[in-house]
C-alpha cells in the first residue's frame, strides 16, 4: 500500500507539473540556451584567434629603417611608417597606425596603449623584432667565420604544451557543463516551489493531507517528481551541448583537427552527475521551499541556491583547481573539479567513489530533514 | 462511533514585539457522534472549529486528548481512519488543474477503491450528482456550484462511514448551499455519520441531531437544539448563543 500511494502522489506531481506551462517551459526552454552559449562562446574565440592583419599591421618607426629591416617587414605583411616620434604619436592617437617603435641608441621601445588591436599588433612587432634580431646574430657570425647553424642549433627544443585548440575545445565544453549544471538548479526551484508552497498557498495541501496517505510517501512523491523534472532538463541539456559542439567543431576553425565529441567516459559521468545533481538539488529546494508560507516567499529563499550551485565551479575551473580527495567530497564544486579530469581522460574512481559517496549522504540527509517537516503541522502553516 | 475525549489545543502567537503568547485554540472539547447522526459545531469565527475537525481529521496533533474512530487511535491506525472519513472545507480547494472525472480517479485511487469499479462509480456519482455535462472540464474553468458539486463527489468516492464538514457553506450563494444541506441529509440517511461546523445558527438548527456550542474554544452548551432553546428559553440558536455568552461574563 505504502508503495502504491507513493506512485499516485508522484503520479500526480507529474500530472500537475506537465500541465503547467511554466514548469515545462522552465524545464525544456532553459536548456535551449545552451547551443548559443557553445556557439557563441566559439565564435568570439574565433574572432580572437583568426583577427585579420590588415586590421593590426600600420607600424610607425621614428627612424630610419635599413634595406634588410624593410625586407623583412614586408616578408611580414607589415606596413610600416617611417616619421618623428611626435608625429607618430599624434597619427596613432588618430589611429593611423596601429603601434610605433621608438630607437634610443640600443633600445628598441615600443608604444601604445591598452587595446586589443594594440595587444595583436605588439604581439606582431615582436615577432618582428625575433626575426630580425636573429639576422643580426647570424650576419654578425658570418663575419667572424662562424657556421650560424652551429650556434642556433645548439640545443633541440620540443614544445608539448596545450595546444590553444585544444584549451578552446576545453574551455568551452567546461563551461557547457557548468551550465547543465545551473540548467538542473533552475529547473529543479520552479517546480520544487510550487508542489511545496504553491499547494500551500492555493490550499490543496489541506486536501491531499486528509487523504489516507503517509506524510512520508507525499513528500517523497513530490521529491522523486521535481528530481524527475530536473533530470529531463540534465538530459535535455547533454544532448543540446553534444549537438552544438558537433556542429561548433564544424563551424570554426579553431577546433580544426579536434574531436569535440565527448568521449565515452565524459559521457558516462557527465550522465552520473546529472543523476545525482538532480536528486541532490531537488532536495534541497524541496527543504527550502516547504519551509516557506507562499510561492514569492520561497522563490526568494532560493535565489542564493542558483548562485551557489554555478559559482563554486566556476571559480575552481577558472583559477584551475585540480580535484583532491578532500575536494571531491565537496558538493558543487567535486562535480566541475571531476568533469575536468575526465574530460582531459583522468578518471579517478577513488575521487568519483567519493562524489558518489557524499551525495548520496547528503540527499539522505536531505530526505530526513523533509520527511520530518511534513509529519509537522508546521507544514500547513 | 467517533470518539472525541477531552481534545486540548494549544498554539503559540508571536506578537509584533516578538514575544511568544500561548492560547487554547481548543480546550477540553468531549463529545460522540453515532452512526446516522448530524453533530453541529457551531460558534462564530475564531472560537476554534477548524482547529477542532483539523484535529479530528487527524491534520492536526492535540496537544492533550484523544480521538478514536470506531475504537481506532491515530497514533496506530491513521490510514484505516483515515480512509473512512471524508473531508470537505469552505477553506480547502481542489485541483484546477484537472478535470472532475481525474479528481474522482485520483482520489479514488488514494481510497484504495477496488479499480474494476472505479469507471462505474464515478460514472453513477456524476448521474447522481448532475455532473455529467462538466465532468471532463477543468475545474479551474467550472462555475462555484459546479466546483462545489465536484467537492461532493470526492468526498462520495469511497463511500465513507464520516463527513467532517468544516464551513462547508460558507461564502456559497443560496443555490450551492443548498446542494450541500441537500448531500448532508441524503447522507443521514444512508446511516453516516456527520460532523458539521458553521457559524449559520439557523442552518444548523434545521439539520442538526446534536449541536455543540463553542466560545473561546471552550463548549459553553451542548443538546439537541430542541433542548438548547428550551434549556435558555430562546427561540433560535443565536439568540440562545447571546444568552449563554451573556451569562458567562
Amino acid at each position: 500500500m505504502m508503495k502504491t500511494s507513493l506512485w499516485y502522489v508522484l503520479k500526480k506531481e507529474i500530472r500537475e507539473m506537465f500541465r503547467d506551462k511554466k514548469s515545462l517551459s522552465m524545464m525544456l526552454i532553459i536548456p535551449l540556451m545552451i547551443p548559443s552559449l557553445v556557439i557563441g562562446m566559439s565564435y568570439l574565440f574565433e574572432m580572437q584567434m583568426h583577427k585579420p592583419i590588415e586590421a593590426y599591421n600600420k607600424i610607425g618607426f621614428a627612424y630610419s629603417l635599413s634595406d634588410p629591416e624593410k625586407e623583412i617587414l614586408a616578408n611580414m605583411n607589415i606596413n610600416y611608417i617611417e616619421k618623428s616620434f611626435h608625429e607618430l604619436e599624434i597619427d596613432y592617437n588618430n589611429e593611423l597606425v596601429d603601434l610605433y617603435v621608438s630607437l634610443d641608441g640600443n633600445v628598441y621601445t615600443i608604444h601604445g596603449n591598452e587595446s586589443e588591436t594594440t595587444t595583436f599588433a605588439s604581439r606582431l612587432v615582436e615577432s618582428y623584432f625575433d626575426v630580425y634580431k636573429e639576422y643580426l646574430q647570424q650576419e654578425y657570425l658570418a663575419s667572424v667565420n662562424v657556421n650560424p647553424q652551429d650556434v642556433t642549433n645548439i640545443i633541440e627544443l620540443k614544445n608539448e604544451v596545450q595546444k590553444q585548440e585544444i584549451y578552446f575545445a576545453n574551455y568551452v565544453t567546461n563551461y557547457a557543463f557548468l551550465f547543465i549544471i545551473m540548467a538542473i538548479t533552475v529547473s529543479a526551484t520552479y517546480p520544487a516551489t510550487d508542489v511545496t508552497a504553491g499547494e500551500k498557498e492555493r490550499g490543496t495541501l489541506e486536501t491531499l493531507l486528509t487523504f489516507p496517505i503517509k506524510s512520508r510517501d507525499i513528500i517523497l512523491g513530490k521529491f522523486l517528481s521535481v528530481t524527475f523534472s530536473s533530470f529531463i532538463t540534465g538530459l535535455v541539456s547533454l544532448l543540446l551541448m553534444i549537438i552544438s559542439l558537433l556542429i561548433a567543431g564544424n563551424m570554426y576553425s579553431i577546433y580544426e583537427g579536434q574531436n569535440l565529441m565527448l568521449s565515452a567516459s565524459s559521457f558516462l559521468f557527465s550522465f552520473l552527475v546529472i543523476v545525482l545533481y538532480s536528486f541532490l538539488i531537488s532536495g534541497f529546494c524541496i527543504a527550502i521551499a516547504s519551509k516557506s508560507k507562499t510561492f514569492k516567499e520561497a522563490q526568494s529563499a532560493l535565489t542564493p541556491l542558483n548562485f551557489i550551485c554555478f559559482f563554486p565551479g566556476m571559480i575552481a575551473f577558472m583559477i584551475n583547481i585540480r580535484a583532491t580527495a578532500l575536494l571531491s567530497l565537496i558538493p558543487f564544486l567535486n562535480y566541475t573539479l571531476l568533469y575536468t579530469d575526465v574530460l582531459n581522460g583522468v578518471v579517478d574512481y577513488f575521487n568519483i567513489f567519493l562524489m558518489i559517496c557524499s551525495t548520496i549522504l547528503i540527499i539522505l540527509f536531505v530526505l530526513v530533514i523533509i520527511i520530518k517537516q511534513y509529519k509537522s503541522e508546521q507544514v500547513l502553516f | 462511533m467517533l470518539k472525541v475525549e477531552h481534545v486540548k489545543k494549544k498554539f503559540v502567537k508571536v506578537d509584533k514585539k516578538k514575544k511568544k503568547q500561548e492560547f487554547w485554540a481548543d480546550n477540553d472539547i468531549t463529545f460522540e457522534a453515532y452512526e446516522g447522526e448530524i453533530i453541529g459545531i457551531l460558534g462564530p469565527n475564531g472560537a476554534g472549529k477548524t482547529t477542532l475537525l483539523r484535529i479530528i481529521a487527524g491534520i492536526l496533533n492535540p496537544t492533550e486528548g484523544e480521538i478514536t474512530f470506531d475504537g481506532l487511535h491515530y497514533e496506530t491506525d491513521e490510514i484505516k481512519i483515515k480512509k473512512n472519513f471524508a473531508y470537505l472545507s469552505g477553506n480547502t480547494k481542489i485541483y484546477q488543474t484537472l478535470s472532475a472525472y481525474e479528481l474522482l480517479l485520483m482520489c479514488a485511487e488514494f481510497y484504495g477503491v477496488d479499480s474494476s469499479i472505479i469507471k462505474e462509480k464515478i460514472k453513477k456519482i456524476s448521474t447522481y450528482l448532475n455532473m455529467d455535462s462538466f465532468l471532463h472540464q477543468k475545474i479551474g474553468n467550472l462555475s462555484t456550484g459546479q466546483t462545489q458539486r465536484v467537492n461532493i463527489a470526492r468526498c462520495l468516492i469511497h463511500d465513507p462511514k464520516y463527513y467532517i464538514l468544516d464551513e462547508a457553506t460558507s461564502g456559497l450563494d443560496i443555490i450551492s448551499s443548498q446542494i450541500i444541506l441537500d448531500f448532508i441529509k441524503k447522507e443521514k440517511e444512508n446511516g453516516k455519520t456527520i460532523l458539521y461546523s458553521t457559524h449559520y445558527m439557523e442552518e444548523a438548527e434545521n439539520i442538526c441531531d446534536k449541536v455543540l456550542l463553542i466560545h473561546h474554544g471552550e463548549v459553553i452548551k451542548r443538546g439537541t437544539p430542541h433542548d438548547i432553546l428550551e434549556s435558555t428559553n430562546t427561540s433560535n440558536l443565536r439568540d440562545a448563543f447571546f444568552k449563554l455568552i451573556e451569562e458567562m461574563e
